[in-house]
């Protein structure tokens, strides 16, 4: 009797909290759809963006291969071909490749995760639509016939020098591309911080996913692989903008440094692409082998591994650039031991079929092909790791076969698979199986037909990028059957793209769980509800839905974590790095046009950029800024009503944390690493043509001196130290004292500012006369932007500070601009070791 | 669980093996590129950076080494074994201490790999 | 500069047996070795391209092994059925398959690339000829003076040619390469590798090819509109002839004056173009003085002929779009076609 009792009690308070959370985490309707920010929405907006975006590269991709159908052919035009190809390259590997690792991780990452959303869900919209509109500003180029042609490389002085590319070509390329590079960083801050603390209580560093380790690394990847790229973007724009000669050798430039610059970016790029679809292999094997991954360590070792590794192997894309052989050795030997962390993934792979009994599946075909493609395009890789075979095989079409085998076996394959995979979470019932293994085979038959041959063409001594062959030389035939290849692959994708779309209203839904996985993400009803999770579980084991008895059970009742909504806020929980202890009830927020409305308004300061609007630029700008700051102080560092709440099981966390054990501290650290990483390769830049001329500054010309770049120097250091005396002197209870510090620092960091813009302004530098000026002015303007964001930064502070957000407890936003002020002193010390030091060992 | 005279491991001391290759690397590559900066002498020795490249070579497999040597005698010492996935402090520790053996060996092969070029190439040709 | 005796590892000469070898290989593989032709690796014709391709044959049937050993054994893992220790002999494969077998096969390839790679660029024993890649076409003096790695910009003067290069068969030749304008890529790929021509910057390549034959060149870094259109020809002929080639070029015009002449003066052709011994001394195209003497038109794109001279001259952009020229269609035919007939006898 008391039993059933219990029992209609305990139904009536799991309805209350599944009421509570419904309502919480409600999807706004109508036009108020977009201003959505939680992650299952906006991932799957970036996800079918992302796939929009490769099918129009893929339709520019049949383009070429049209024109290239028979010699001699005049299909396209040279100069519209180039954009095709331009584009194809660009699109593919910044529209698609790239977003659509950090489109699927918003999506599956929290599930996994057991989290109800990511930490900073506004940082993701925010990103979603930056991508958006830099992505539709550059693909749409090509219908006004404005496109950039200068290959997805731009290499300069071809893209550089108006005489040789007229038009908006290269700036709607490069500033188009930055704002995505924005987006990609923000989505990288977003997943690491996720990664690290938005885990489930109990889920140590040894029980995690693989497929978070795999986007650990991808986004700490992304971190240091996107800022040389942005370095050199900002060298590029000024240089076609203002003509200052960082690539004009009759200035002093050099072409050379884009091309560093490029392929530092570049090269790890190709693991970015690469990893996070090996990371879907890695979830998807465990399951249809029906047993754990053998050699879960291995796998951590090799996603690890390629990480550090895929930065020493930028020059293996430029051997032919005629560096000493020395040199190229070094990228050659990087080059051949990345193949040994790939190597053990395919072996791990191997090992975890073999000792399981595999189910066969449309997911299982797509792995299966995508082993079969990518061992082709890693041994093809091995071959043009040697410098020797690379300086016949580089820029001809067998670099564009091995680059295909490599990518879409180990990336458009893999993602495939894991369309089928988990179409069942997104559309609630599963894609067709026999649709799946048609479009599987003209896929792979497709691709083959297509792709092998160009391994012949390109030794045959058929280069990249033409847009015309002569007949004659027996590259007739290998390009006829290439682009027959071409259009039967197409044939496969479009099946697919026909299965997602076709109407399934007749069909029932998927089993929850329907592959029978092992891992968090397939707790997920069917269909989806809009709270991620029921409740944030406590995690024992690797595949818990396997190995934790009566776990969904538990879960579906209620009985862990956070399983209500009782003040009717969104949250999440917060755990410890390394054993995933339960820190921090976290509050996430909810929609707001604030994110799409700063992505628009940042848009519009690259595109009025692109065409040369300053005024329209300039106003943009503090647009911006001013949007920012409305986003930041409505909807960050809010202090909750109480200081600690019950989150279920007799555990009560605190609702507010700052400093080291909040989000928010990471997000700035890791964000700040990102940024230092672009300030140390401009200052690469300097040391580069410092080694390459023989006097640098040249003889005679005028330097910034030593005594601005010190007083500078004594007025950062002063704001840096006001900075951190009033967090500390804030965190005390000091609040009048902390207040004058930041006034102060604000005062100080714009006075350094102002005597750093002094020392070369004073000394006559000019920066269209020769590179070395130019190097300068790009350090200082560098500095005293930071300079100018810090002292913002304390503004923001102190009004916070007076309108009472922030107090000696709920100091978040002082311990922040605190630690952005470490890595502002350390930009400020190292500019002026830069430009004052160096010319006295001149 | 105490760990008396061990390393508690974490996510730096994972990568500990692997920075130190890319320090190997970036040393290697910046002493040749300074030495044989464009337009100098393209056949002249250059067996002072040879042996530079060496001696990096010898300080970073040394301190590679010395990671490995104590990420076996820790993995050893809780137990060694392959499997970790148990919801302990212990087999975290494991985990962290085998796949520290794993890279720092890669890196250990990494840095043997890069310091080839030193070996076999003796000007700036 | 010739062969340096305190090299301390003198360079391995082309042998007969590698060679042999080589071709061994290739006629292994009909399939491959019918892929040769004046433009194809696998002509090999140089003891460079030769050496690469022998490389290759053999990084070709290692790759195909073991491509074939990863899929039978993927194939047998999705279709055997689990044994009881098979977990165990899994974490052996990965052992074995992914860490010692790959770190043993990929040191020692490295090591040979990295051994062989000092051959590849060892000193030249031949003529130096400096080729300046410009839009769209190829700058040739043969000649030259100036020390490889320490010239800062291709040096000048030499017997100036375009878009034709002969040179000795048996000797090493050195190629000096730059560019006035954009990075092109010299690349013949039947006789070496490809080298970039990077503005500010002097780079080298040896060509020492082993069979006399015309072999095609090509950009390999793309330069612009017309970068599938810059191609040139490499001719290697036995010494005496290259000498007696390189005399004949370094003459003047075989006709200096008529209406052809007054023709091509009259309509502005010399802005750009010199013919040496006439007053046409422009800079900005090609050397005109033997052009007739050359194989192709056009950077290697048409056949050397009177009517495609004409075309040539008439429709310069629509024959070759992109190019610099601007197409001189405006002329009256008359004039176009004493233009024509003149070049024509520019032997």
């Amino acid at each position: 009797m008391s039993a059933t009792h219990d029992g209609r009690d305990a139904e009536e308070l799991r309805k209350g909290q599944e009421e509570r959370l419904n309502k919480v985490w409600e999807t706004p309707k109508g036009w108020r759809y977009w201003s959505v920010v939680n992650n299952t929405e906006v991932g799957i907006w970036y996800t079918a963006t992302s796939f929009a975006f490769m099918l129009f590269a893929g339709v520019l991709g049949l383009l070429a291969r049209v024109q290239l159908a028979v010699p001699e052919n005049d299909f396209l035009t040279a100069s519209f071909y180039n954009q095709v190809y331009t584009l194809h390259g660009t699109v593919m590997m910044f529209l698609f490749a790239v977003p659509i690792f950090e489109a699927v991780a918003i999506v599956i990452l929290p599930q996994m995760l057991g989290a109800r959303d990511l930490p900073f869900p506004r940082l993701s919209a925010f990103g979603y639509w930056c991508f958006l509109i830099g992505g539709v500003f550059v693909s749409g180029s090509i219908f006004f016939g404005a496109a950039p042609e200068g290959g997805w490389f731009m290499y300069p002085p071809l893209t550089t020098q108006e005489r040789f590319t007229p038009g908006y070509g290269p700036d709607i390329w490069l500033l188009g591309l930055s704002f995505i590079e924005v987006a990609s960083i923000a989505a990288a801050v977003e997943l690491i911080v996720g990664t690290l603390k938005c885990r489930p209580p109990g889920m140590r560093l040894n029980l995690m996913p693989l497929y978070a380790w795999y986007v650990l690394v991808v986004a700490g990847m992304i971190l240091f692989a996107f800022p040389p790229l942005i370095a050199g973007d900002i060298l590029f724009e000024l240089e076609r903008l203002f003509n200052w000669p960082f690539f004009d050798p009759e200035r002093g430039g050099d072409p050379m440094l884009w091309q560093h610059l490029f392929w530092i970016f570049g090269h790890p790029e190709v693991y970015i692409v690469f990893l996070p679809a090996i990371a879907l292999v890695a979830m998807i094997i465990p399951t249809f082998a029906q047993r754990p991954l053998i050699g879960y360590s291995w796998i951590v070792l090799a996603a690890v591994g390629t990480g550090f590794l895929s930065f020493g192997l930028w020059v293996h894309h430029m051997y032919a650039t005629g560096l000493p052989s020395i040199s190229l050795g070094f990228f050659s030997a990087a080059s051949e031991a990345v193949a040994i962390p790939t190597g053990v993934q395919v072996f791990v792979f191997i090992a975890t079929l073999l000792a399981g009994r595999v189910v066969n599946s449309v997911p299982m075909l797509f792995v299966s092909g995508a082993l079969a493609v990518f061992v082709i395009g890693g041994l093809t890789g091995v071959m043009v790791a040697l410098a020797p075979f690379d300086w016949q095989a580089h820029d001809t079409y067998f670099i564009v076969a091995h680059l295909h085998y490599v990518l879409i076996g180990g990336m458009l394959f893999p993602v495939v698979a894991g369309v089928y995979y988990y179409w069942p979470l997104v559309g609630s019932r599963r894609l067709s199986d026999r649709l799946g293994k048609i479009a599987f085979w003209l896929m792979l038959i497709g691709f083959n037909v297509a792709f092998f041959p160009m391994h012949l063409s390109g030794l045959m001594g058929m280069p990249r990028r033409v847009w015309t062959y002569p007949t004659g030389l027996g590259l007739d035939l290998p390009n006829l059957i290439s682009t027959v290849g071409a259009f039967i692959f197409a044939a496969g994708i479009l099946i697919i793209v026909f299965d997602i779309l076709r109407p399934k209203g007749n069909q029932p839904y998927a089993e929850r769980n329907t592959w029978n996985a092992g891992t968090l993400e397939w707790l997920s009803e069917v269909p989806g509800k809009s709270w991620g999770v029921r409740c944030v579980p406590i995690i024992k084991t690797r595949y818990p839905l396997w190995e934790q008895p009566g776990f969904m059970e538990d879960y579906d009742k209620g009985r862990f974590y956070l399983a209500d909504a009782e003040e009717l806020q969104r949250e999440t929980m917060v755990t410890s790095v390394l054993d995933g202890e339960p820190v921090q009830c976290l509050r996430v927020p909810g929609p707001t046009f604030m994110t799409m409305i700063a992505a628009i308004l940042l848009g519009a300061v690259f595109i009025f950029a692109t065409f040369h609007w300053w005024e329209a630029t300039l106003v943009a700008m503090v647009l911006t800024t001013i949007s920012i700051l409305v986003w930041l102080w409505r909807g960050t560092s809010l202090i909750p009503e109480k200081a600690e709440k019950d989150v279920g099981l007799g555990l009560s966390l605190p609702l507010y944390k700052s400093g080291p054990q909040s989000v928010g501290w990471w997000a700035m650290f890791i964000t700040m690493v990102g940024d230092g990483t672009a300030f140390l390769s401009l200052v690469f830049g300097y040391f580069f043509f410092f080694t390459i001329h023989e006097d640098f500054p040249p003889t005679g010309a005028p330097t910034p001196g030593l005594l601005w770049p010190l007083v500078s120097l004594a007025l950062t250091a002063g704001a840096w130290a006001a900075a951190w005396a009033a967090l500390k002197t804030n965190k005390a209870g000091n609040v009048a004292v902390a207040r004058v510090l930041m006034a102060g620092g604000t005062g100080l960091a714009l006075a350094g500012g102002a005597a750093l813009v002094w020392a070369p302004y004073g000394a006559g530098l000019d920066p269209v006369s020769h590179v070395y000026p130019a190097t300068v002015w790009v350090l200082v303007i560098w500095t005293v932007a930071h300079a100018a964001v810090g002292a913002l930064m304390l503004a923001y502070c102190l009004a916070r500070s007076f309108a009472g957000r922030l107090t000696p407890v709920y100091d978040i936003d002082i311990e922040n601009v605190a630690l952005y002020w470490h890595f502002m002193a350390a930009t400020g010390l190292i500019t002026v070791a830069a430009i004052g030091l160096s010319p006295l060992a001149a | 669980m105490a760990f008396s005279r061990h390393t508690e491991d974490n996510l730096w001391t994972l990568i500990a093996a692997p920075t130190v290759w890319a320090f190997h690397f970036l040393l290697s590559y910046v002493v040749a590129a300074v030495e044989c900066a464009p337009n100098s002498d393209i056949f002249e020795p250059i067996g002072g950076t040879r042996l530079l490249v060496a001696g990096i070579t010898v300080i970073a497999l040394v301190a590679i080494g010395f990671v490995l040597w104590r990420s076996i005698r820790e993995w050893r010492y809780h137990g060694g074994g392959y499997r970790h996935n148990e919801d302990t402090d212990l087999d975290r520790e494991r985990f962290l201490e085998f796949s520290t053996v794993l890279l720092a060996a890669l890196s250990f092969v990494g840095v043997i790999f890069v310091a080839m070029p030193a070996l076999t190439i003796w000007d700036c040709r | 500069m010739l062969h340096d005796p305190t090299d301390p590892h003198p360079p391995p000469e082309p042998t007969r047996s590698r060679a042999g070898a080589a071709k061994a290989v290739a006629a292994a593989l009909p399939v491959l070795a019918s892929c040769s032709g004046p433009q194809s690796t696998f002509t090999a014709a140089g003891s460079e391209s030769e050496s690469i391709l022998h490389l290759f044959y053999v990084m070709l049937a290692g790759a195909s092994v073991i491509w074939l050993f990863v899929i039978g054994l993927s194939l047998y893992a999705v279709r055997s059925t689990p044994a009881r220790d098979s977990a165990r002999i899994g974490v052996r494969l990965i052992v074995w398959g992914g860490c010692v077998f790959p770190t043993v096969v990929l040191a020692l390839l490295l090591y040979w690339g990295l051994e062989k790679m000092p051959g590849y660029r060892r000193p030249a024993d031949g003529p130096r000829i400096a080729v300046s890649g410009e839009r769209f076409w190829w700058r040739v003096a043969y000649d030259v003076e100036g020390e490889p790695g320490i010239v800062k910009s291709l040096p000048t003067g030499g017997v100036e040619s375009a878009n034709e290069i002969w040179i000795p068969v048996g000797r090493r030749t050195e190629i000096l390469l730059g560019s006035p304008d954009v990075i092109h890529s010299f690349w013949v790929p039947a006789l070496a590798g490809k080298t970039d021509m990077i503005p500010g910057r002097v780079n080298r390549i040896v060509l020492e090819p082993l069979v006399a034959g015309v072999y095609n060149g090509v950009c390999a870094e793309f330069c612009g509109d017309a970068h599938a259109q810059m191609g040139l020809r490499v001719v290697a002929v036995p010494e005496a002839e290259y000498a007696a080639h390189v005399a004949a070029m370094a003459e003047p015009a075989a006709v200096v004056s008529g209406r052809g002449v007054d023709a091509f003066l009259g309509n502005g052709c010399a802005a750009c173009h010199t013919v040496r011994g006439t007053p046409a001394a422009g800079s900005v195209g090609p050397d005109l003085t033997h052009v007739a003497s050359r194989l192709t038109l056009g950077a290697g794109l048409l056949e050397n002929n009177r009517e495609n001279l004409t075309a040539f001259i008439r429709a310069t952009d629509h024959v070759k779009p992109g190019v610099q020229m601007p197409a001189f269609g405006m002329l009256p035919d008359d004039d176009i076609a004493v233009i024509a007939n003149w070049l024509g006898e520019l032997r």
